[in-house]
C-alpha cells in the first residue's frame, strides 16, 4: 500500500479542493450522414448520435461514482456542419441545427459543439450559406455551439470571413436582445482551431478523427490555488520561498488532477468501446467561488488583476501546468493551457468592474496562454467593423505565434460601460467591458482578400 | 509438486535478522517468493512465503530457526498451505478502496472502524495509524469484494459512522491513490 503521507494529500485535493473532471466530450463524425436531401440528413445524424452517445450519460455517472469524482459536464463534439452539409442552404442548416439541439436534449447533454466551418483559405458557397445561417440557427437552440476557423500559421487569415465575423456575432446579438445577446456567447472564432478539444463552445470532431473518440478536459483552477497557499503557509518568513518553488507545486498538482482525468476518461471509454483520444490540460474557471484563474495571480503576487506582472504569473502558470499534465497523460491535446473566459470566472468580471482589467491588457494575456479574448462583454454599440478588427488582432496572435487563439465577444444590445450582463450558470454574469477607439478600424476590415500565412510557415 | 508455507517471525530488531532467517530456508532448499516486514518501536515482524521440496516438514523449518544464535530469541509461527489455498486468486480485486479515518486520539477508534468493516463482510487487506500531535490516522485499504451493503449505502453509511464519531470519513477507489501518486500509468 502507499505511504499515509500520499493518501492524505490524495485525500485533501478530492475532498477540500473540490477536484472534478471538467468535461468528457465525445466526438462524433457525421461525415457519412449526408443523404438526398436535408430530412434524410437529418434522420441519419440524428440516429447516429443516439447510437454513439445514448449510454454516454449514464455511464458517465456511474463510472463517476464508482471512483468519487464527479464529471461535471457531458458534451458532445461533431463534425463541423459545413462539410456534413455541403451543398445545402441556409435554411436547410438551421433545420439540422435543430436536429442537433434535438439530439443533444434527447441523450442528456448540456451542450453539443460542431456547427462550425473551417474557412482559414477560402469559402465555398456552402460555408457562405451556413455562415448565414448562424444568428438564426443558434436563436432557435438551446443546447448547440458554434464555431468558425478562420485563420491558420499554414494558410494564413481569410479576411473576407474575418469581416463577416463581425457583422455575424452583432446579429447573433440583437436576435437574442431579450436574453442580453446570449446567443453571441456560444459563438467562437478561432485560428488554429483543434480538432480534439474537449471545452466549449468551441469543441469540433476533426476530419482528421476516428469515427467516434472521447476526449476528456481536465480542470482545477481551485485546486490549484489552495495547493499554492498551503505551501504558501508553511513558509511565512519572507525569502524561504522562491518562484520556482511556486511553478514546482503547480507541475506537480497538475500532475494529480491530470491523472485523475485519466483515469476517468479511460474508464468510460472502454465502458463504452469507444477509443480514448486526449486529455486536455486547460485550468478552465467557472463562476463558483473558489474556482477562479484570476485568483492565482493575486496568490502569486499582483494586488490587482491587471497589473504589471500579471503575463508573467500567467505565462509561468501556463508552462507549469503543461509540464506536470504531459507526463500525467500518455496524450495530450487540445487547447492545453489556462483559460482566462471574463465572464465565467467571478474575479476576471470583478476586475473588469473595477477598471483594473482591460481588454489591451486580456490581449497580451492570450499571447501566453491559450485560448483568446474569451466571454467579453463589450458595448451592444459597437459596429461590426470595429468587432471584426478586435479579432484579427487575436488571430493575428495565433497566426504568429502558431498557437491556437479564439475570440468569444458578446455585444450587449442595450447596454454601456457602466452596466453589467448575467447569463447564469456556467456562462457567468460580468460588467461591460470599455472599448477603445470604436469606429477606427473599418478601412483595414474592408481590404477584405487573405492575410498571407507567416515566413515561418514554410518549412517544407 | 513442492510445498509452500507460510512463515512469521518476530523479534527484538537487529541487524542480521532477514539474513539469519533467509539462510535457514536456503539451507533446506527453500526458495523465498513474497516477503514482508515491518519494525515498530524497536520490535520487527516479518511475513513471507516460501516454497520446499515435499519431504520438508514445517517442524525442520521450525527447528533451523530455533538453532540460529541470536540475542533475542524469535517467535516464529509456521503454516503449510494446502493446494486448495494455492489456487485463490491472488491480487486485489476491482474492487479495492482506501479509507482514510482522521480524529483526536481517543480509544476504541480502530476498533470501531475494524468493527464497522466487519459488520459489513469488508476484508482489510492493509492497515496504517500513525498518531501525531493527538491527531490520529488510519489508512486502510479494503476488499469491497464481498460488501454486503452497494456502494452508495456503504458511502452514506460512512458518512452516518462520521457524523457520531466525530472522525473524519473517507473512502475513494484505490486507482485514484495510484495514478496520483504513482509514476506508471496501469
Amino acid at each position: 500500500m502507499l505511504r499515509s503521507d500520499q493518501i492524505l494529500a490524495t485525500v485533501e485535493m478530492i475532498q477540500k479542493e473540490n477536484l472534478d473532471v471538467r468535461t468528457v466530450t465525445m466526438g462524433i463524425s457525421l461525415l457519412d450522414c449526408r443523404g438526398g436531401d436535408v430530412e434524410q440528413t437529418c434522420k441519419k445524424i440524428h440516429s447516429r448520435i443516439i447510437d454513439y452517445a445514448g449510454n454516454f450519460v449514464a455511464t458517465c455517472d456511474t463510472i463517476s461514482k464508482k471512483y468519487g469524482i464527479p464529471v461535471v459536464n457531458k458534451r458532445i463534439a461533431v463534425t463541423p456542419i459545413a462539410f456534413v452539409g455541403a451543398g445545402f442552404f441556409r435554411e436547410d442548416f438551421v433545420r439540422i441545427a435543430q436536429t442537433l439541439d434535438q439530439a443533444a436534449k434527447d441523450v442528456g447533454v448540456d451542450i453539443l459543439g460542431g456547427f462550425s466551418a473551417q474557412v482559414e483559405k477560402g469559402m465555398t458557397n456552402t460555408d457562405l450559406e451556413f455562415i448565414a445561417s448562424i444568428p438564426e440557427a443558434l436563436a432557435r437552440t438551446e443546447r448547440v455551439c458554434s464555431s468558425i476557423n478562420i485563420g491558420s500559421t499554414q494558410k494564413g487569415i481569410n479576411m473576407d470571413a474575418l469581416a463577416m465575423m463581425g457583422k455575424t456575432i452583432k446579429d447573433l446579438a440583437e436576435i437574442t436582445a431579450d436574453q442580453g445577446g446570449f446567443a453571441a456567447a456560444k459563438f467562437v472564432v478561432f485560428c488554429n482551431q483543434p480538432g480534439d478539444n474537449p471545452f466549449m463552445a468551441g469543441a469540433i470532431h476533426g476530419l482528421e478523427e476516428a469515427d467516434a473518440v472521447l476526449n476528456v478536459g481536465v480542470s482545477g483552477p481551485g485546486v490549484i490555488a489552495r495547493a499554492l497557499e498551503r505551501l504558501i503557509e508553511k513558509h511565512p518568513e519572507p525569502g524561504t520561498l522562491r518562484l520556482d518553488e511556486l511553478a514546482e507545486e503547480i507541475k506537480q498538482t497538475t500532475f494529480r488532477v491530470t491523472r485523475c482525468g485519466e483515469l476517468i476518461g479511460r474508464a468510460v471509454s472502454k465502458s463504452l468501446g469507444i477509443e480514448f483520444g486526449v486529455v486536455d490540460l486547460s485550468l478552465a474557471p467557472t463562476p463558483t467561488v473558489g474556482d477562479s484563474v484570476g485568483e492565482i495571480f493575486k496568490i502569486l503576487g499582483v494586488d490587482a488583476i491587471g497589473a504589471p506582472g500579471t503575463t508573467a504569473i500567467l505565462a509561468m502558470l501556463n508552462d507549469a501546468v503543461k509540464k506536470g499534465g504531459i507526463f500525467a497523460s500518455k496524450t495530450v491535446g487540445g487547447l492545453s493551457g489556462a483559460f482566462i473566459p471574463v465572464m465565467e470566472d467571478a474575479m476576471l468580471a470583478e476586475a473588469v468592474g473595477d477598471g483594473s482589467l482591460c481588454l489591451e491588457k486580456l490581449e497580451a494575456m492570450t499571447c501566453v496562454c491559450s485560448v483568446g479574448l474569451d466571454m467579453i462583454a463589450i458595448p451592444g454599440s459597437v459596429d461590426a467593423d470595429t468587432i471584426s478588427a478586435i479579432i484579427a488582432d487575436e488571430m493575428a496572435l495565433g497566426l504568429i505565434n502558431a498557437k491556437t487563439t479564439a475570440a468569444r465577444l458578446i455585444p450587449v444590445p442595450g447596454k454601456e460601460v457602466g452596466d453589467s450582463v448575467s447569463f447564469g450558470g456556467l456562462f457567468g454574469a460580468s460588467p461591460i467591458m470599455p472599448i477603445r477607439n470604436i469606429g477606427k478600424s473599418s478601412r483595414f476590415i474592408a481590404w477584405g482578400g487573405r492575410m498571407p500565412a507567416p515566413i515561418h510557415s514554410f518549412k517544407n | 509438486m513442492r510445498k509452500e508455507m507460510i512463515i512469521s517471525v518476530m523479534s527484538k530488531d537487529r541487524p542480521g535478522i532477514i539474513s539469519d532467517i533467509t539462510g535457514a530456508i536456503y539451507r533446506l532448499g527453500g526458495d523465498v517468493a513474497d516477503l514482508n516486514q515491518t519494525v515498530l518501536r524497536g520490535y520487527l515482524t516479518m511475513i513471507l512465503s516460501a516454497s520446499f521440496e515435499p519431504e520438508v516438514t514445517k517442524e525442520d523449518l521450525l527447528a533451523a530457526i530455533s538453532h540460529i544464535k541470536t540475542s533475542c530469541k524469535f517467535e516464529v509461527s509456521i503454516k503449510e498451505l494446502s493446494p486448495s489455498q494455492l489456487e485463490e486468486e491472488a491480487g486485489p480485486p476491482e474492487e479495492t478502496y482506501i479509507l482514510t479515518v482522521q480524529g483526536p486520539n481517543k480509544s476504541g477508534i480502530v476498533h470501531g472502524i475494524s468493527l464497522f468493516c466487519f459488520t459489513h463482510n469488508i476484508n482489510i487487506f492493509d492497515l496504517a495509524t500513525t498518531l501525531r500531535d493527538g491527531q490520529y490516522t488510519m489508512a486502510l485499504q479494503l476488499d469491497l469484494k464481498h460488501c454486503i451493503s452497494s456502494l452508495a449505502k456503504l458511502q452514506q453509511e460512512l458518512e452516518e459512522y462520521s457524523q457520531q464519531s466525530g472522525l473524519t470519513i473517507m473512502m475513494q477507489h484505490n486507482d485514484i491513490f495510484q495514478v496520483t501518486n504513482e509514476i506508471a500509468l496501469h
